[in-house]
């Protein structure tokens, strides 16, 4: 579902075509060696709608609004939202004095990227050339691939209705550069151009917003007289560069074929994905242990091969009609080794309760990281620890007694004694030594989560009181006088009464 | 000698009284009373070391702070953990900072379950990724005992078990066995058992 003007949009009309002598597809390769690139670029206005709201949300009017910006200017709307009036540019308070009912939602550049991430993975699916142009476009050499879906037309026309399954409002626009091609889709023009010689003829028709730059460079020049692409191309090119500086004369040159602009091409991460169909449907460990062991096995070769670890793995158990269960572990440290990850893998399994019998397995790797190898030492042997047995003695403790049950602690610089520590990951950094006031008096090993009233006590009283009076800033404060005590049974405490005295005893801490 | 009898008799579990026995490696305990009585002259490692307590918090971390602090900094290459399993409270971060020993080489374990205490103290004993091991286990049979014995043994890591005195009576494969009582002045340690050494007593050992 597509708002706007529909599929038009992206093949030039045929009247365009033969006034810009515009080469048919599949036409035979130029004899004069000229580069033979076709770039597709695919223009999204509304990526930040598209980001944050599913295309059926388009029954009420909907804006995404710039990020930190205190008059939370508009950045894309709806189609419904654009019909009452409401235009990009526009600040949010002018919007909703159009459309009090208004939606609105604040920009996510990272949804943003994501999205942009999954079109450019669909897109390798015309060629193997993706590029993404950030922050809304997604570019293709399609040269290759002409011949295949039938011409430049039918694969335009193809990639159309496929952004448009996917909720998608697309430009499309065709250029012999990658950075025409980008500017053809970001006029909208409904153009274009598959020969590299035809590209200056239409600069005219190119306006300068579509060159998307810095808005004061845009000022100067309209105030030079200049209105399109093809005026500055005939502007004097040293007093551009004097004036712009090089990299913009460079980006005009690129756009019309004078210079190459080589591009980044967007590489789908590897990962490992691999189904295993039991012979038996079953829940029995001893069928399923084995068909793991051979999945992993799999993994750890597909991880050698490529010098790398995961940094976490997840298995699903497929059920014949149900929704399969899913088992996600995260390592500690990336591994890649099978004998490991097996003994993780079979530790949770022995902990899930399978709901039905099994069909199948399916092992997932998630992104591979770089291993650093690691020589073995020739001479020592077992002497020093191996500096993955850390990392996975925590992966094998937290496999079956859970993420929580395992953890470390980290002292924090704060005078009050329950706030002067927390729980942290195992093995995280810990601030340096001299921040500490070490003069203070001594602290106990153990520490009581929370104090508790502890008025019945016998014994006597070894060292005390040390005052700690602080925290008032925060509305946790504490006034407090602490004493070391010793009890007849010959356990030290930590003591406090409350200032002023009468409220009786707690225990903070024990000695041990 | 046959070739079988030699090679079982070089077998890290099994222990050959007289003047055969080697002296067990050790870490001093940095009492020099407690040392003079150890073999070693220390807490005997890669072994496990009973210390049977009548109540938490008498003293008992603070007889073994010298010892782990030391063996947290003999530790070469990748910083290993010092494991606590199952503690009566948590271990307070600044009070371990003032002792000299580094709260980010801290594992703290808090399993549910009374088997998975026995499980989890194994694996850190035998994973070798650990200085010592200090777990706080109540009633434990023999066997039980008896693996995490072999588990330290395999993984060369000490594992320092906290016990109620109550256990005192029953047999234990410890390599030492303890009893410590509170006494103003510090403590009364009573060797039980001490593997290539002589039961006896120290009275009063001063810890702080």
């Amino acid at each position: 579902m597509l708002e706007g003007r529909p599929a038009t949009r992206a093949p030039a009309p045929e009247s365009h075509r033969r006034a810009l002598a515009v080469v048919p597809p599949g036409m035979p390769p130029a004899a004069d060696g000229e580069r033979r690139e076709l770039w597709l670029a695919a223009h999204f206005p509304r990526l930040p709608l598209h980001a944050l709201l599913p295309a059926t949300a388009s029954a009420r009017a909907a804006v995404v609004t710039a990020e930190n910006d205190p008059r939370r200017g508009i950045v894309a709307c709806n189609e419904r939202a654009a019909r009452q009036g409401i235009v990009a540019g526009m600040g949010l308070n002018a919007a909703l004095a159009l459309v009090p009912g208004l939606r609105v939602e604040e920009r996510r550049p990272v949804a943003e990227a994501a999205l942009l991430d999954r079109i450019a993975r669909w897109a390798l699916r015309f060629t193997p050339v993706v590029s993404i142009e950030p922050p809304c476009t997604v570019l293709a050499e399609v040269r290759g691939s002409l011949d295949l879906f039938g011409g430049a037309m039918a694969l335009c026309r193809r990639a159309l209705s496929g952004l448009q399954d996917g909720g998608l409002q697309a430009l499309l626009a065709l250029a012999p550069t990658p950075r025409g091609a980008l500017w053809l889709a970001r006029a909208d023009l409904g153009l274009s151009v598959t020969q590299a010689r035809a590209m200056p003829d239409i600069a005219s028709r190119l306006p300068l917003s579509c060159l998307q730059w810095p808005a004061e460079t845009v000022t100067a020049l309209t105030a030079l007289g200049i209105r399109n692409v093809a005026d500055l191309l005939r502007l004097p090119r040293a007093g551009f560069v004097a004036r712009f500086g090089p990299r913009l004369l460079d980006e005009l040159d690129a756009g019309v074929g004078r210079r190459p602009e080589p591009r980044r091409r967007h590489i789908v991460p590897e990962r490992f994905d691999e189904q295993h169909e039991l012979p038996v449907e079953t829940d029995a460990a001893l069928i399923l242990q084995p068909a793991l062991e051979r999945l992993l096995a799999n993994l750890a070769a597909f991880l050698r091969l490529r010098a790398s670890g995961i940094p976490g793995l997840r298995v699903d158990l497929l059920h014949r009609a149900r929704t399969p269960t899913r088992i996600r572990i995260g390592l500690v440290r990336p591994a890649g080794d099978a004998a490991h990850l097996s003994g993780l893998v079979a530790e949770r399994l022995a902990r899930e309760r399978l709901p039905a019998a099994v069909t199948a397995i399916r092992l997932r790797s998630g992104v591979l990281l770089p291993l650093s190898l690691r020589d073995a030492g020739l001479f020592e042997r077992g002497q020093s620890a191996d500096p993955e047995a850390t990392a996975r003695l925590l992966d094998r403790l937290r496999a079956r007694l859970g993420q929580d049950a395992v953890f470390g602690v980290c002292p924090v610089p704060e005078h009050r004694p329950e706030r002067a520590w927390r729980i942290a990951e195992p093995g995280g950094t810990t601030p340096l030594p001299g921040q500490w006031p070490v003069t203070r008096p001594e602290r106990p090993l153990w520490m009581l989560v929370e104090p508790q009233r502890f008025d019945s006590w016998e014994g006597t009283l070894v060292t005390g009181p040390e005052r700690i009076e602080t925290g008032w800033w925060d509305g946790h404060d504490i006034r407090r006088d602490y004493y070391v005590a010793l009890t007849r049974s010959g356990v030290r405490l930590w003591l406090f009464r409350e200032r002023p005295p009468g409220s009786g005893w707690f225990l903070h801490g024990v000695f041990g | 000698m046959s070739d079988a009898l030699a090679e079982l008799l070089r077998h890290p579990a099994l222990w050959q009284g007289g003047a055969g026995g080697e002296m067990p490696a050790a870490v001093p305990s940095g009492f020099r009373r407690l040392d003079e009585r150890l073999p070693g002259g220390g807490w005997p490692l890669s072994t496990l070391v009973e210390l049977l307590i009548p109540s938490a918090g008498i003293g008992e971390i603070h007889l073994l702070l010298p010892a782990l602090r030391q063996l947290s900094l003999a530790s070469p290459g990748e910083p290993r953990w010092i494991a606590w399993l199952a503690p009566p409270h948590l271990p307070y971060a600044p009070a371990l900072a003032d002792a000299g020993l580094d709260p980010a080489r801290m594992l703290v374990i808090r399993p549910r379950a009374g088997l998975d205490l026995l499980w989890a103290m194994e694996q850190a004993l035998r994973s070798g990724a650990c200085t010592a091991v200090l777990g706080w286990i109540g009633a434990a049979d023999n066997r039980a005992l008896r693996r995490l014995k072999l588990a330290a043994e395999e993984g060369r890591s000490p594992g320092f078990l906290f016990r109620p005195a109550a256990h005192r009576k029953e047999s234990s494969p410890a390599a030492l066995r303890l009893v410590l009582a509170a006494h103003d002045d510090g403590l009364d340690v009573e060797i039980l058992k001490s593997r290539g050494g002589m039961p006896s007593r120290i009275d009063r050992l001063s810890i702080h």
